[in-house]
């Protein structure tokens, strides 16, 4: 089991905050497994996240991303980031279509158009938005446009997706469909961690569940569970 | 009363007539004022996004410098670059004064604050999520801003227009680094000035027609554009 992901002493303080928003001493994460951070709002999962996506340099401490340390810099945090996509909790439209929005992010990767089509098609039918091509994207309604942000971020097949409350605000045959969606995710060799406060949901999962409080890991590993749903 | 409509009448008549003299000097000011702009575009995009997008020592001092500059009197500027252009002065040997190219230094200096602060104003009320979004997506650096641009590509638009309105409607600059020389560096503006002066009152108003028109065109058109996006 290869380790994708290996946090030492890790510190970030937000500017003008007290205390510290992640205090974490180790966490190691291995490629191709599904994890769930649990936590309270404001417990410090967003900002793991952020960590993780290459977005928020920590402030001290040693962040390893297969194998290798991450250091700042101005090409080589890019490319890294090429292998790592996040969804926020409440996910940015571009301007334009839904399929805009796919090509956009296909783009930015550096796939040509002739392959951009079937990647769109297949992402959005994955979200079961197979008919919102020409649908405009910031008309569409919170639920729907974080099935559009997923769709646009799987197209691009990353490494690694993480998913900042990807079920919130989704109606309960939504949600249901999603899960199923993410519990195959890690089949296709994709390393899945998601942010959320819902313990049901990680259980559902059959996730390994990283436990956070006020930034800190108090409880690594999984919470026994009777049966997962989507076995 | 008699003597507006009787210059209204006058100045539609040569309008109308397509008037050599007229759209000559329409030409030259639409043609200066065009480069001047996209000069000052290629400036001030990337200094307005820099100074946006980045927190340093002394920003909010750069920033009231920039407010400043933005009610920069034109005859200064004039002034100015006339002592820098003018024979005796340190660029005097290129021989720019009193051409095209005098009036286009100093219209990208007037132009430039005035888009730098209207860029920073679009990126700083742009939705925050816009960077991380697209650098999670696999942006670089440059490629980040690109999609920014894009999407702020209205107040970006807004800030085009600003510069060329400001620009497009100036008499100092025109007047001081151009010298008004018939079919050279004649603006509307300047021949507003010299033909209202000599008691032909209808060419100027033509003239300042013609510059409400140009002002409204360009409005429409970015209103087309945005419709046109939606």
């Amino acid at each position: 089991m290869s380790e994708l992901y290996r946090l030492e002493q890790i510190r970030y303080r937000y500017a003008n905050e007290r205390r510290l928003a992640l205090d974490i001493d180790t966490l190691s994460i291995d490629a191709g497994h599904l994890y769930s951070l649990h936590g309270a709002n404001g417990s410090g999962k967003s900002t793991l996240l952020n960590c993780l996506a290459l977005l928020l340099p920590p402030q001290s401490g040693a962040l390893y991303f297969g194998q290798r340390r991450v250091q700042r810099g101005w090409f080589s945090l890019p490319r890294l980031r090429r292998q790592i996509t996040l969804v926020h909790q409440s996910p940015y439209m571009f301007d334009g279509r839904v399929s805009d929005n796919l090509r956009m992010a296909l783009r930015l990767k550096g796939v040509c158009s002739n392959q951009a089509q079937q990647a769109i098609d297949d992402a959005l039918d994955n979200v079961g938005l197979k008919d919102f091509h020409q649908r405009n994207a910031r008309e569409l309604s919170g639920g729907e446009q974080k099935r559009v942000a997923l769709a646009r971020a799987l197209a691009l097949k990353p490494k690694v997706l993480l998913l900042d409350e990807p079920t919130a605000n989704m109606d309960k045959y939504s949600v249901e469909r999603l899960e199923q969606l993410i519990y195959t995710l890690p089949e296709q060799g994709i390393t899945v961690i998601i942010a959320s406060h819902d313990l049901a949901q990680a259980q559902r999962l059959n996730s390994r569940i990283i436990e956070i409080q006020h930034g800190q890991i108090i409880a690594d590993g999984d919470i026994p569970i009777k049966e997962h749903c989507y076995a | 009363m008699d003597f507006i409509v009787e210059s209204l009448r006058t100045a539609f008549a040569l309008i109308l007539s397509f008037d050599g003299e007229v759209f000559n000097t329409v030409g030259t000011s639409l043609t200066i004022s065009s480069v001047a702009i996209v000069i000052a575009t290629l400036i001030s995009v990337p200094i307005g996004i820099v100074i946006a997008l980045n927190q340093f020592t002394g920003k909010t001092f750069c920033l009231t410098i920039l407010n400043t500059l933005m009610a920069l009197p034109t005859v200064v500027v004039g002034l100015v670059v006339y002592g820098f252009l003018s024979r005796q002065g340190p660029l005097g040997q290129f021989g720019l004064l009193f051409t095209p190219g005098a009036m286009i230094i100093g219209q990208v200096i007037l132009a430039t604050p005035i888009v730098t602060n209207y860029t920073l104003a679009a990126v700083v009320g742009s939705d925050p999520r816009i960077l991380p979004t697209a650098q999670t997506l696999g942006a670089g650096p440059l490629t980040g801003i690109m999609v920014l641009i894009k999407e702020i590509r209205f107040g970006i638009m807004a800030a085009l227009i600003a510069g060329f309105g400001r620009i497009v409607a100036e008499v100092g600059v025109a007047m001081m680094l151009g010298g008004n020389i018939r079919g050279y560096t004649r603006t509307m503006t300047t021949a507003i000035a010299l033909e209202t002066s000599k008691g032909e009152f209808a060419f100027g108003l033509a003239l300042g027609l013609i510059l409400l028109g140009v002002a409204l065109a360009i409005n429409i058109f970015l209103n087309f554009l945005q419709q046109r996006s939606r």
